[in-house]
């Protein structure tokens, strides 16, 4: 089995407030730290297993600019075989956009899979749409929301897709094929900066992106503006002790703790 | 003739209720709506919308993504390319739109909360509401995914029921085939009957804090849940997740701890009768929902109402 999995480097803004600036042209993410998205990093676990229990190969891919390089790094710390680096200063917003423009990588290079792997949406633009577009545009089997891989045959996956409210649904799926991982569906090992470091010698291909055939972009972003404010919260100000003792004061109100 | 198709998602026998932002939408976009159903014995609004397109497929063939593509086939040849394809934001609707966009070649946004009609602009989220990108589709027919609970109210009764149409369906591919649903497993905690909720969130940091607000919960006799990404890293059970992949919970209290809010979370807590936000970010959209919040460290407001609760 040749794995070929896809993983970005996000803006790590969970915790972070968040700035735009100018008349709505840019989000301000300078002072905010990068990581791999979380998905991708399912999807690499999940890769590795794959080919731990089929055999086969993991090939890491990542579309971003020369800092990108970091998740790969990752990727191979993980168990991937090779690195590759789809490099591009662009920010490519349109997920049908990334889907020509990985379809155009395959294609062109002529790398060999017999499974897609992405996240099921990065963290980031959360799109959740760049694995479909990619299974439709290649016209290969398609299933997203992968929360359980229970079967890897000759010519088929056996897998779950996470549905709403705890619900899954058992899916076979035709190889070749483009899945797309949910969070959660495995536990993701630790990488030690050793591991990365040791990672750091294994050699990363670098691809430039203009080498591949995509259209313009489907979508245009025209500005950003943040959420509408919907009255919001009444905050509780003062010293530590003070704030809780306001909370306990509204548990005791409401009637849950006395 | 100018039209929108509207994708109903539909499962187990239930037209679903998220159907009704794709049909407010609809009503907004102007077009003619024309509202794409499996044949079936279906619960469908049919004054909400202009047409009922039934096709023959079973359910789990419609909402299959390669079937869909078919069933698209279908649809535009009978009727031409509409301007918008709509499917709801969720685990099939986002598999389908996704799919079917790079099958046809067509622009697709995902999760869209809201339309500016004069402007010709939806709103789409990013970084978990923090912040929200408006997109034009540059060329038609768009594909929309539409978030659950944005459209509703614009769905308008129309004065006549809608005209009924039949399409038939395309044979059933082989490439991905539907074997069984599988049923979450039962356990002893069922979140959705308890009257006060803590809920932890990706603030908590790491495992090792997990004790501490156990403990927590114990003091306020509370039941401890908590948003995806505690679930993800198995610091809690499938069991005790609140959001749209999990629970849908309507405490007396609901005491968020290091949540910030992203939707699935929001669409799962949101109608609780009180809502007590903590977080650090004093731009987390939870404090939008919340009735009360408190801008803070996470681990000394635990560990001060600890002390409270125990004096």
């Amino acid at each position: 089995m040749n794995i070929l999995v896809f993983t970005k480097r996000v803006a790590a803004t969970q915790e972070e407030e968040l700035r735009i600036t100018g008349e709505g042209q840019a989000v301000d993410l300078s002072k905010v730290p990068f990581k791999v998205n979380d998905w991708d990093n399912y999807s690499v676990e999940e890769a590795v297993r794959i080919v731990d229990k089929a055999g086969g190969s993991v090939t890491a891919i990542s579309i971003g600019d020369a800092e990108s390089d970091e998740v790969l790094r990752r990727a191979i710390a993980m168990g991937a075989k090779d690195g590759f680096l789809v490099e591009t200063g662009e920010a490519l917003h349109d997920p049908f956009t990334r889907g020509e423009l990985i379809r155009g990588f395959i294609d062109k290079e002529k790398v060999p899979f017999d499974i897609i792997l992405t996240g099921v949406q990065s963290e980031d633009d959360q799109f959740g749409a760049v694995g479909g577009v990619l299974a439709g545009l290649m016209g290969l089997p398609y299933a997203s929301m992968v929360i359980g891989i229970d079967a890897v045959e000759t010519d088929h996956v056996v897998i779950r897709r996470e549905l709403e409210g705890g619900l899954q649904e058992k899916v076979k799926v035709a190889t070749p094929c483009v899945l797309s991982i949910q969070s959660g569906i495995n536990e993701p090992r630790y990488v030690s900066i050793m591991g990365i470091r040791k990672a750091s010698k294994v050699e990363r291909k670098v691809f430039k992106a203009d080498g591949y055939e995509k259209g313009s972009p489907k979508i245009e972003l025209v500005k950003w503006v943040y959420p509408e404010k919907k009255g919001g919260a009444t905050m509780l100000d003062g010293e530590l002790a003070d704030v809780c003792g306001q909370l306990l004061g509204i548990l005791k109100e409401k009637g849950v703790y006395q | 003739m100018s039209y929108t198709l509207i994708v109903a998602e539909v499962r187990r026998g239930v037209f679903e209720e998220r159907n009704l932002d794709s049909l407010g939408l609809g009503a907004l976009l102007g077009a003619q709506s024309v509202l794409l159903v499996p044949d079936g014995a279906y619960q469908v609004p049919d004054k909400l919308v202009d047409v009922v397109l039934k096709v023959k497929a079973a359910e789990e063939a419609y909402l299959n993504p390669m079937n869909m593509g078919k069933i698209l086939e279908a649809v535009f040849a009978a009727r031409g390319k509409p301007d918008h394809v709509l499917f709801t934001q969720s685990s099939s609707g986002t598999e389908s739109a996704a799919y079917a966009a790079g099958l046809f070649g067509m622009p697709v946004i995902t999760d869209v909360s809201g339309y500016d009609r004069d402007a010709g602009v939806f709103l789409k989220s990013y970084y978990s509401d923090k912040v929200f990108g408006q997109f034009k589709a540059a060329g038609a027919p768009a594909v929309l995914t539409v978030r659950s609970g944005s459209f509703r109210e614009f769905a308008a009764e129309k004065a006549a029921a809608a005209a009924a149409e039949a399409i038939e369906g395309a044979a059933a591919v082989e490439a991905r085939t539907f074997v069984e649903y599988v049923e979450e497993e039962k356990t002893d905690i069922d979140i959705t009957k308890a009257e006060f909720l803590l809920s932890v969130g990706r603030g908590i940091g790491n495992q090792d804090e997990v004790a501490g607000y156990e403990e927590l919960a114990g003091a306020l006799k509370a039941v401890l849940s908590g948003s995806r990404p505690v679930i993800d890293k198995m610091w809690l059970p499938k069991a005790r997740q609140v959001g749209t992949s999990g629970k849908t919970v309507k405490p007396k209290v609901y005491l968020a701890m290091g949540i910030s809010g992203a939707f699935q979370h929001i669409a799962g807590m949101k109608d609780s009768d009180c809502i007590i936000a903590v977080n650090k970010d004093p731009g987390a959209p939870i404090f939008q929902y919340a009735h009360y919040g408190i801008i803070g460290d996470i681990h000394k407001v635990r560990d001060k109402l600890k002390e409270l609760a125990k004096g």
